[in-house]
């Protein structure tokens, strides 16, 4: 279908730099490289979405496009906060699996939600984590949704590393929620590996 | 805003919820988890939590079934309507805060917002001003204080208002007064009238809120802290955008306007 997108990359490409060139650069990653990154991927991912594939089907592309686009070990490590240490080796690696299938789950979940979907980029800027780039979500019959990616190049190559919702910070949400359920459970993260298991299955 | 009375059994959950224990602070040996629970900032948590628990009640036995019999009911279209009739009732006080806030062309969209809507827009059923460029915006006291660098202070879960903390409680009250309809006559009428603006008010946002909420209770292991967390995330976010907001007051075609960024 064809997407309403009043996308500014063409002169971001050409100004962006520019406005740079004078500071030394914190990040590698450039503000147009990150808009670049996330206009592919959502493409890619909208492609996935708006297709008429059985579910199953979306559910494998979906993955492999997470998988490569978003820091989810990262993510799943900054989730759980300093309960990571206290965690055991092998508690370590299973939280990590299972965080990668309750965020498959919580986003196949949904996909009826996302059908239809456009968006506009913003001029990416420098902030907390990594580059902020800034987007209108327009969903058919919702009113529009301001989302900010924040993408980093820490794990090598440029990945999603958080998305702020309406000034919502998803990591930062998820964060509490884990150390919430921990807290009140003396802190022993093999009743959150259970809890996940129990998401992950239903 | 007067609230009903309520009924003696919620009476007797409140009291135990306000008597129910303070937090307990972790040891304070554990440096990482007193500065978790200083960031958490919920002393009262126990008590917040059975709030909670009530207002999470009175929401899936009430709240959330008119929001979903209103969305399935009502069409898209009369419900924008009536989100654009109560946005133009409210706008009285966003423009006064607009004003305490030091915020002169937040001002002058809300003044502008409010004479056309009320007239060309027939009474604010229309929104002719956002397409003329005077987009929707919001503000409360509770933000202005913000902005005044009052503290948020702790964490607060209200009967029936929900997530807040002692700024924005006192906000909500200063809110209400600042409403010109508070003070319009004190007949029956007008009352009534108030009862139906702020129990639509409701109904508006709890129906523009339905996937979220559900969204949440359904995926997080804890919802109270969840809510907690979202809701102090988009305060700050909201007082930000506000403090960011600093247009120059002279309109483009004025001449000798500073550059604007």
């Amino acid at each position: 279908m064809p997407t309403r997108r009043t996308l500014l990359l063409s002169s971001l490409a050409l100004a962006v730099p520019a406005a740079f060139a004078g500071i030394a650069p914190a990040w590698a990653l450039a503000p147009a490289q990150a808009t670049q990154f996330i206009d592919q991927t959502a493409r890619e991912l909208i492609a996935v979405i708006d297709a008429g594939a059985p579910v199953a089907q979306k559910r494998a592309q979906l993955q492999q496009i997470i998988d490569r686009a978003v820091a989810v070990d990262q993510v799943a490590r900054f989730c759980l906060g300093r309960h990571w240490r206290s965690a055991t080796p092998q508690q370590q690696q299973q939280y990590v699996q299972l965080f990668h299938r309750v965020l498959l789950n919580s986003i196949t979940g949904h996909l009826g939600d996302y059908k239809g979907i456009t968006y506009s980029l913003g001029r990416a800027v420098p902030g907390d984590g990594g580059m902020q780039v800034p987007s209108v979500m327009n969903r058919p019959g919702q009113p529009p949704a301001n989302l900010t990616w924040v993408v980093s190049d820490e794990a090598g190559s440029a990945k999603i590393v958080d998305v702020v919702a309406e000034g919502t910070s998803l990591r930062l949400t998820q964060r509490s929620d884990y150390d919430s359920y921990l807290n009140r459970n003396g802190g022993n993260v093999q009743a959150l590996i259970t809890a996940m298991q129990r998401q992950a299955s239903g | 805003m007067r609230l009903p009375r309520p009924a003696p059994t919620l009476a007797t959950l409140l009291l135990a919820a306000i008597l129910a224990a303070c937090a307990t602070p972790p040891p304070a040996d554990d440096p990482e988890a007193v500065a978790d629970f200083k960031q958490t900032n919920d002393p009262l948590e126990p008590t917040n939590r059975v709030l909670y628990a009530i207002n999470n009640g009175i929401d899936e036995v009430i709240l959330r079934p008119i929001a979903v019999g209103y969305h399935y009911a009502v069409p898209e279209v009369v419900r924008t309507h009536v989100h654009n009739v109560l946005d133009n009732l409210n706008n009285p006080v966003v423009l006064a805060n607009d004003m305490m806030q030091g915020k002169p062309r937040r001002a002058g969209d809300t003044l502008v917002r409010l004479l056309v809507n009320s007239t060309v827009g027939v009474g604010g059923v229309f929104d002719v001003a956002t397409g003329m460029g005077y987009p929707e915006h919001d503000a409360d006291f509770g933000e202005t204080m913000a902005l005044w660098g009052v503290p948020e202070g702790p964490f607060l879960y209200l009967p029936i208002l929900g997530p807040s903390d002692p700024r924005d409680a006192t906000g909500y009250g200063v809110d209400v007064a600042l409403s010109p309809f508070t003070w319009l006559g004190s007949g029956q009428t007008v009352a009534n009238l108030q009862y139906v603006q702020y129990g639509m008010t409701v109904v508006d946002t709890r129906e523009s809120l339905l996937t979220d909420l559900d969204k949440v209770k359904e995926q997080a292991l804890d919802p109270y802290a969840t809510f907690r967390s979202l809701y102090r995330q988009h305060r700050h976010a909201q007082i930000q955008k506000v403090r960011d907001d600093n247009r120059a007051t002279p309109p483009a075609w004025y001449p000798d306007t500073p550059a604007s960024h």
